[in-house]
């Protein structure tokens, strides 16, 4: 009797999901759909605005910095979406058997809080991280997304030399005791689905638990979990799909990507030319610049450099961050940590520094069906896709710019 | 050559695992020890872009990977 015959249906679609990783494709088509739902019942996927609502909230308990009020975490959605990203993923690795706490070197978690803290300086002065700015920035349209893309590809180009330049010249940084804990014994640690299943049952019953006075509330814990499990298990990343063409010359993830972008454009774009959960004109043209922040061009670009900065420092972005923190890497914590404690600093004390600096016409939004039409701002959108697609596929191919 | 990169996580690994390709000659194994999921996935994907020979993935107790790379 073969092996398939004997194993149980549902184990084998377990096994589907939770026996090895996914192609990044996959994982980047799904979070696309799953995004373009967030924008259809309020609005797309972002993670910094929630990581800041995090932060709010901690220098809150001593009265710091909430001047204006602090919405309490569990009645803000992004800031939910923070919560249930980390507890999605923690669920993915525990099916999968892979949770472990894995502390790293000293210098490698020294580099997670540094590189955690540029991400939080990005991000509050871009309007925006690698998700909110780009991954759905770029589909919708906005002019400052595709500025920030390319800041983003700057910072990580710089930062790469400088891990490259690290390693080679004091390779002790990243070396010394490391420790691993709570991980599962090959071929055992059935406890870890166990606790996922847990996990998951309580992701489910707080969805529950705010469907009768928030709707959105609730699709946003279901969603924002699901985003949470697809990345942990496609090891979805907007940092690798950036710097691997220029280190490994690997496409996958930035295939992984472009495939999210594309199919999110398409969803965007019909939300925004049908008006799709607006009401009335005015409605209309808000529901057109969802997601098109005032930060064209010089905002955008200086965020998105440093952010670009911090998230190859790191070894995460913002979602790589919160998802890698579900799996036990204890580096990702001390860079979300340092994103929770830094965002309310700089929103605070630098960001206002940098908008008395520059003039309206380096912060503005530029959405760009006012200048293009729909149909010349998605083609342009959708030829810069396969622009980026053709130069990763043709560097795999050639290690033209990659460096091993 | 035994390379250890338990602890490590993206993209420290496959940078350390490069670096010490480069020092290899053609036909010399690279034993290398990690713990981060990623790298499993990784490290086969590199081998076969760049014609090295991945050669064995072991699960070792404490969530440890052992791994060897054959240089083409």
């Amino acid at each position: 009797m073969s092996e398939s015959k004997e194993k149980n249906p549902l184990v084998q679609l377990f096994d589907t999901f939770f026996g090895k990783h996914w192609p990044v494709w996959v994982g980047g088509i799904v979070l696309g759909l799953l995004n373009i739902l967030l924008f259809a019942i309020k609005s797309p996927w972002g993670a910094s605005g929630g990581i800041t609502n995090w932060g709010d909230n901690f220098y809150s308990l001593f009265g710091l910095f909430n001047e204006k009020g602090v919405t309490a975490i569990s009645e803000n959605n992004y800031g939910m979406l923070v919560l249930l990203i980390i507890l999605g993923s923690f669920a993915g690795a525990l099916f999968s058997k892979e949770f472990a706490l894995r502390v790293p070197p000293k210098g490698e978690m020294i580099k997670g809080f540094l590189g955690g803290s540029l991400m939080a300086i990005g991000a509050t002065v871009g309007i925006g991280c690698s998700i909110g700015s780009f991954f759905s920035g770029v589909p919708a349209l906005s002019g400052g997304a595709i500025v920030f893309a390319i800041g983003l590809f700057i910072g990580v180009i710089v930062s790469l030399k400088y891990l490259l330049w690290e390693m080679e010249k004091f390779p002790g940084w990243s070396s010394g005791k490391s420790y691993n804990f709570l991980a599962a014994k090959p071929n055992k640690g059935n406890w870890q689905i166990i606790i996922g299943v847990i996990v998951l049952i309580a992701i489910l019953l707080l969805s529950y638990s705010y469907s009768k006075d928030n709707m959105v509330m609730s699709w946003f814990i279901i969603i924002s979990g699901l985003m949470g499990l697809i990345s942990q298990r496609s090891r979805f990343c907007i940092v690798k799909s950036f710097r691997d063409p220029f280190m490994s010359g690997e496409s996958e993830g930035a295939v992984g990507v472009i495939a999210g972008l594309a199919v999110s454009l398409i969803g965007f774009t019909v939300i925004k030319i049908f008006g799709i959960g607006a009401i009335g004109e005015l409605s209309l043209r808000a529901r057109e610049l969802t997601w098109v922040f005032p930060h064209f061009w010089a905002k955008a670009a200086a965020g998105g450099f440093i952010f670009g900065l911090g998230m190859t420092i790191a070894g995460g972005c913002a979602v790589g961050t919160l998802w890698r923190m579900g799996e036990g890497q204890i580096k990702l914590w001390f860079s979300g940590l340092a994103m929770v404690l830094i965002s309310p600093l700089s929103n605070k004390f630098l960001v206002p520094v940098v908008d008395n600096i520059l003039p309206q016409s380096a912060k503005f939004r530029n959405y760009l069906p006012d200048y293009l039409g729909y149909d010349g701002a998605f083609a342009l959108v959708l030829g810069i896709l396969l622009l980026w697609y053709w130069f990763v596929k043709w560097n795999e191919r050639t290690g033209r710019f990659s460096a091993f | 050559m035994t390379l250890d990169c338990k602890g490590l996580s993206c993209p420290m690994p496959m940078m350390k695992v490069a670096k010490a390709m480069k020092d290899l000659k053609s036909g010399e194994m690279l034993e290398m020890f990690g713990t981060d999921p990623g790298t499993k996935t990784d490290l086969p994907n590199w081998c076969t872009k760049t014609g090295n020979e991945f050669m064995e993935m072991t699960d070792l107790d404490g969530g440890v990977t052992r791994m060897v790379v054959k240089k083409s």
